[in-house]
């Protein structure tokens, strides 16, 4: 196989992971995040359809002082598609297709993921951050809270994976 | 403050430039993740079936590398830790964040993605991770429209910020060099687990021994830079050993009250006593900051301009640490509230005939606060002297006029 074509080292993928949240924290004062951007995406799209009910809301309205979407976050996703994208290209990886297990059908597929996506924005919100956002970054800031998430995170999945298993196998 | 990074000036002023490094440093993330394997779902959900730690190996040291670097540039005096902690980490609360966590565990486990890295298999072509990454955006707004149900919940366990090493009270690189020891030890049992549970085949053969080359590599490196970063321990400029408890600068009650009533925005004031007490009687303008809520406030983003002046019940022994972060002076006011007592809320004693005009100023001030504060009928006027004509003064306490 060719080289760039494969996987990096775990170890190593982590060590640049890091070096690239560390560069975050140091010219930023600022962390990685994934799930704060799409609230805000979410919210500028509701607001365009229905700004009263977002104003009146407790949670959103305080999004809409300004622009939600002129935000460091919403950047930092863009780039995340574009490295992401960089990244499959060149891997040969970029390509249109459902990932899913072995005689699990794509509609059943789907709709596992639009329903764990669904949860997890829900969970995202309550717990001010995502894997990104609360164990990545607050993780190494060693928040005590952000642990407490990231241990809950693997909890939650080892203890629903044994009920899922059919998906995956 | 002292510490040259995070570059506030890219944060504030450069507001467009700092988004173009967002872009980058986005684009950096989203590369490292797709080429981790983070991109595809069966990888990911891998992790909670052992047949391959990838999620795990990669999270850890991720975060023993950005916790090493951060503390030892906070070791050597590049970043003040306690102020970066306060702009990068949210605040802890723990029982959303422990249900949260749950919740998006099995979020995970039913997506085989996180947001994150849905974003990156929407960005590789994968039609999963571009509905996961819709569901994340539906999801954060019915958690919105559910959200007056859970407002009391939402808010549960509130620590503020609430760092492990504050908590078990230990130097953070002390801390740090044991994180990554713990981690470097789970690597090599995720080793293990990996070699029992992987499916026959699964394991590339022919790169084994440059994988355990890298791998041999990595643990090394990660646990000389935990090792030799307890070497900064013993660094002299460390922002903790900058701060010897001090006494505070005292100023009296009467300049205090001058400054207050004249030019307010000279001063921020905070009561320090117990919020019965402050809630009862306070300097006006003053804010109530227990000693405990001290932590909370983000002492060192308040901006320094004003003088910090604290009321305490008179009892303060030393200046809390808290306090010397503050960027601007930081004034005591001497003989704490009592002074401010005995000077502002009580009738001031009268003036003799023969007192300069200097005095009879002051009393008319005092006269004056002391009105305003209790709502007691004015002092009556000091005896009038020869070719002086009284101005008229400012009663009230407060405002910007």
């Amino acid at each position: 196989m060719d080289r760039s074509k494969r996987f990096w080292n775990p170890y190593v993928a982590g060590v640049a992971l890091g070096l690239v949240l560390l560069s975050t924290f140091l010219i930023m004062g600022n962390g990685l995040g994934a799930s704060g951007a799409a609230n805000r995406i979410g919210i500028k799209a509701l607001a365009a359809v229905a700004p009263l009910h977002v104003a009146g809301n407790a949670h959103m309205k305080g999004y809409l002082q300004g622009n939600p979407l002129d935000n460091w976050f919403v950047f930092e996703l863009l780039g995340v598609l574009l490295g992401g994208a960089v990244a499959a290209y060149t891997a040969g990886r970029l390509k249109r297709q459902v990932i899913r297990g072995a005689g699990v059908r794509v509609v059943t597929r789907l709709s596992f993921a639009v329903g764990g996506g669904v949860v997890m924005g829900m969970a995202a919100r309550m717990a001010r951050g995502c894997t990104s956002g609360q164990a990545l970054t607050g993780g190494a800031m060693l928040s005590v809270g952000s642990w407490v998430f990231m241990l809950a995170v693997f909890a939650g999945g080892y203890g629903l994976a044994y009920f899922v298993r059919r998906q995956w196998s | 403050m002292s510490a040259a990074l995070p570059f506030s000036a890219l944060i504030a002023e450069h507001r467009e430039f700092g988004l173009v490094i967002a872009v980058v440093l986005g684009f950096c993330f989203g590369f490292v993740l797709e080429r981790a394997g983070f991109g595809r779902a069966d990888k990911l959900a891998a992790q909670f079936f052992l047949r391959d730690m990838t999620v795990f190996k990669v999270m850890f040291s991720a975060i023993i590398t950005a916790m090493l670097g951060t503390l030892i540039a906070a070791g050597v005096g590049l970043v003040d830790l306690a102020a970066l902690a306060q702009s990068v980490v949210s605040a802890t609360y723990i029982w959303p964040m422990l249900v949260g966590g749950l919740l998006l565990g099995m979020g995970f486990i039913l997506s085989g993605y996180c947001p994150g890295t849905s974003l990156v298999a929407a960005a590789s072509g994968n039609i999963d991770g571009m509905v996961t990454f819709g569901g994340v955006i539906v999801g954060s707004l019915i958690y919105g429209e559910v959200f007056p149900l859970l407002a009391d919940f939402h808010v549960a366990g509130s620590k503020g910020t609430f760092l492990l090493y504050d908590w078990l009270g230990m130097p953070p690189i002390v801390l740090g060099a044991i994180v990554t020891f713990i981690a470097l030890a789970m690597f090599i049992g995720a080793e293990r687990v990996e070699q029992i549970f992987a499916r026959e085949g699964a394991a590339p053969a022919e790169s084994a021994q440059r994988v355990r080359r890298s791998r041999r590599f990595v643990f090394v490196g990660l646990s000389g830079v935990a090792l030799v970063s307890l070497v900064t321990l013993a660094l002299p400029n460390r922002p903790e050993a900058a701060a010897p408890p001090a006494d505070l600068p005292t100023i009296s009650a009467e300049q205090l009250a001058r400054r207050v009533v004249d030019r307010p925005w000279t001063v921020r004031v905070f009561d320090l006593r117990s919020r019965d007490a402050c809630g009862k009687q306070r300097v006006p303008q003053s804010r109530c900051v227990p000693l405990t809520e001290l932590a909370r406030l983000g002492v060192p983003y308040l901006a320094p301009e004003p003088d910090l002046v604290v009321v305490d019940a008179g009892d303060l022994k030393s200046a809390p640490a808290e306090l010397l972060r503050y960027r601007g002076r930081v004034l005591r006011l001497a003989g704490g509230f009592a002074a401010w007592q005995a000077y502002a809320l009580a009738k001031p004693p009268a003036l003799g005939a023969t007192a300069s005009a200097d005095q009879r100023e002051a009393y008319r001030f005092r006269a004056a606060l002391h009105a305003a504060l209790t709502g007691a009928p004015p002092a009556p006027p000091p005896p009038a002297a020869a070719g002086f004509a009284p101005k008229p003064k400012k009663k009230k306490g407060g405002g910007c006029s």
